[in-house]
């Protein structure tokens, strides 16, 4: 489709931002956890790190993995090489909805950690996978292919 | 077994953490401190003082609203007026109707009584216009009828219908090539072409016109050039753009090589067959019916219906896969009142004479165009004729040019002219000379059609000669223009100033 009906040159970059996709994303991350509490296998410092790391790949695969708008825009392919994250805002840092979706990840680590009554083995898995959605979320790394990954 | 959990031992737990885990916590913590109170990055506007405004104000010179407006003797302002008909011969209201070797009609399809028959009976039906774009109610029986008229007729799955040609070419090549795709393309493309690899944003490479091995050198470089960046070179996607019969040249391109440069190198082809619907090929479907080419070899072809289909509009035609992106995506398709229902009717009328009589009109036009060729090549030697004989489209270029491109299309204007007065209407090649990426030398196009009789191209060789002698010939005559061109008369011919001898 061509973009340009909601009066957004991306539409991208905005729908992010409504309040609804932010419950949405809590609400998904909550039924995640209450799944894999309900799992009888699995302990609950386990269920923790689980939905820390499970909820930390997607951030990862959907924010700074995959790139490019489902959308097809006017602007004749500039967002095609431009992360998720990238376009939220047109790109502007600081904005409310860049602040939601950084706190998420860290509350969520500070969480687990308590829950899995600071453990160290699952402190490093939950620190790893922490640091891989945190650092591109930096300012300074807007645009920024560390090490030339995922570049194109 | 999910063990007993408890808020106690998880709060002893804490107590008993690692400095380093209380540490990094700790850290988190004004991040998200950090985060709260962090402003919004303040945009880049600057804040102008109430004085700095009207100072600014008071500075703006407002721009005219038509930049530089040409002379009142520009050329495009003292056009040439055609009363009727344009048909073989036309009246340009000076009494005797001349010979028309101006027009693209190669076939002199818009003469047929049937086609205009057609066309009359579909207003009846339809009416004058279709009222919208084809994705909002602009869409008639007649539209699609002819879409898949013209699909058969190339032997493709599917065929997509503009409503103007020029847009055609110029929103097909941009539905596919984007911001970081290469397209190489012939340097002698037309203007729609060129209007089309720009709006695509794309990295434009120009090989020289015609010029197979050319190409072939910068595909190569092109390959050095990915193997340096492989992930990049994924992410990029490659076209060729071809004419088949090139408007600026008259050149039929040297399509069998360039399809095996296609698949050796994985390009996307696009043919520009403005001229040869209709005039090449065993059964005028144009350059792949002329080199027996399977049509799976080219992923689009575009074309208008302005030229041999003597109606307006274009048409790409290729696979469903590839055609049917244009209907999103095509901006010319999407955002353009469709074609009028009953000029669509005539195209399909059109393809009906070219699929039962085609084979035996392109030969008629072969011969006439070959006879035309021969004729044009005997001229004196002062000009040149380019392109191929069979080609319909023809230039006439100075063998020696004056050094200046205005001086020499003031000599060919001044041909035009004289040809006129003698019978002959022929037309200086239209550029917008700013706007080319290849400038090409200026020239008198000449087309040919199938219905042009000896008699007919003998008269035009007399009078081209005779004008080309007086026009060329005379030393000071060239020099007059050259000194004298602020007078009208002198600089655009007109036939006081011919006179000179």
């Amino acid at each position: 489709m061509l973009s340009g009906g909601h009066g957004e040159e991306n539409p991208n970059s905005s729908w992010h931002s409504s309040r609804g996709a932010w419950l949405s994303y809590l609400a998904g991350l909550l039924a995640l956890h209450l799944f894999l509490l309900s799992i009888p296998m699995i302990s609950i410092p386990t269920a923790w790190t689980l939905t820390n790391v499970i909820h930390n790949m997607a951030n990862y695969l959907f924010l700074h993995q995959i790139k490019g708008t489902p959308w097809e825009l006017s602007d004749q392919g500039k967002a095609r090489l431009m992360t998720a994250w990238e376009q939220i805002d047109y790109g502007q840092q600081f904005t409310t909805t860049r602040k939601f979706i950084t706190i998420i990840p860290i509350v969520l680590f500070i969480l687990t950690s308590f829950y899995t009554k600071y453990d160290f083995n699952h402190f490093a898995v939950n620190l790893a996978t922490l640091l891989l959605v945190l650092i591109p979320k930096l300012p300074q790394f807007h645009m920024v292919r560390l090490f030339g990954i995922n570049k194109y | 077994m999910a063990s007993q959990w408890n808020v106690y031992e998880s709060f002893q737990a804490l107590l008993q953490a690692g400095p380093y885990h209380l540490a990094f916590e700790g850290v988190l913590i004004l991040c998200i401190i950090w985060l709260f109170t962090a402003k919004k990055k303040p945009s880049k506007l600057i804040r102008l003082t109430k004085k700095e405004e009207e100072e600014l104000i008071a500075e703006w010179m407002p721009e005219p609203l038509v930049p530089n407006p040409p002379d009142e003797d520009h050329p495009a302002l003292n056009t040439r007026t055609v009363y009727g008909k344009v048909g073989r011969y036309i009246d340009l209201g000076k009494g005797e109707k001349v010979l028309n070797l101006g027009t693209h009609s190669y076939l002199n399809l818009g003469d047929r009584p049937e086609v205009e028959e057609s066309a009359l009976e579909c207003l009846h039906q339809y009416g004058v216009g279709s009222c919208g774009p084809r994705g909002f109610y602009g869409t008639t029986q007649v539209h699609l009828e002819l879409e898949d008229r013209i699909a058969a007729f190339f032997n493709c799955e599917m065929s997509v219908l503009y409503s103007y040609g020029f847009s055609t070419i110029a929103s097909a090549i941009p539905a596919y090539s984007k911001n970081g795709d290469i397209i190489f393309a012939d340097e002698m493309v037309n203007f729609p072409i060129q209007r089309g690899l720009q709006a695509s944003r794309s990295r434009i490479v120009y090989f020289r016109h015609n010029d197979v091995e050319h190409l072939e050198e910068l595909l190569k470089q092109q390959v050095e050039l990915d193997k340096r960046d492989p992930k990049k070179a994924n992410a990029t996607r490659k076209f060729m753009v071809v004419e088949s019969i090139y408007m600026n040249t008259g050149m039929i391109c040297p399509l069998p090589d360039l399809v095996k440069l296609r698949k050796k190198y994985k390009l996307r082809l696009f043919i520009d067959e403005s001229i040869s619907f209709g005039t090449l090929g065993e059964n005028c479907r144009g350059i792949t019916d002329y080199f027996n080419i399977p049509m799976d070899e080219v992923d689009m072809i575009m074309g208008t219906l302005e030229a041999t289909a003597a109606s307006t509009g274009g048409f790409c035609v290729g696979t469903k896969f590839v055609i049917d992106h244009q209907r999103l995506s095509g901006l010319g398709y999407c955002f353009s009142a469709s074609l009028p229902p009953m000029l669509a009717a005539s195209v399909i009328k059109v393809i009906d004479i070219l699929e039962t009589e085609g084979p035996a009109l392109v030969q008629e036009l072969h011969d006439k165009c070959r006879q035309l060729h021969v004729a044009l090549s005997t001229l004196p030697d002062k000009v040149n004729v380019s392109g191929d004989d069979i080609s319909p489209v023809k230039h006439l270029r100075l063998t020696e040019s004056t050094g200046n491109r205005c001086q020499d299309e003031v000599l060919l204007q001044r041909i035009v002219d004289k040809a006129e007065d003698l019978g002959v209407a022929i037309t200086l090649a239209a550029y917008l000379w700013d706007k080319e990426a290849n400038p090409p030398p200026p020239s008198i196009r000449i087309t040919a059609n199938k219905d042009l009789t000896k008699e007919e191209i003998s008269k035009t060789f007399k009078v081209l000669e005779k004008s080309i002698n007086e026009v060329l010939t005379k030393p000071e005559s060239k020099y007059e223009v050259l000194t004298k061109p602020e007078s009208k008369n002198e600089v655009f011919g007109k036939p006081e100033s011919t006179k000179l001898d």
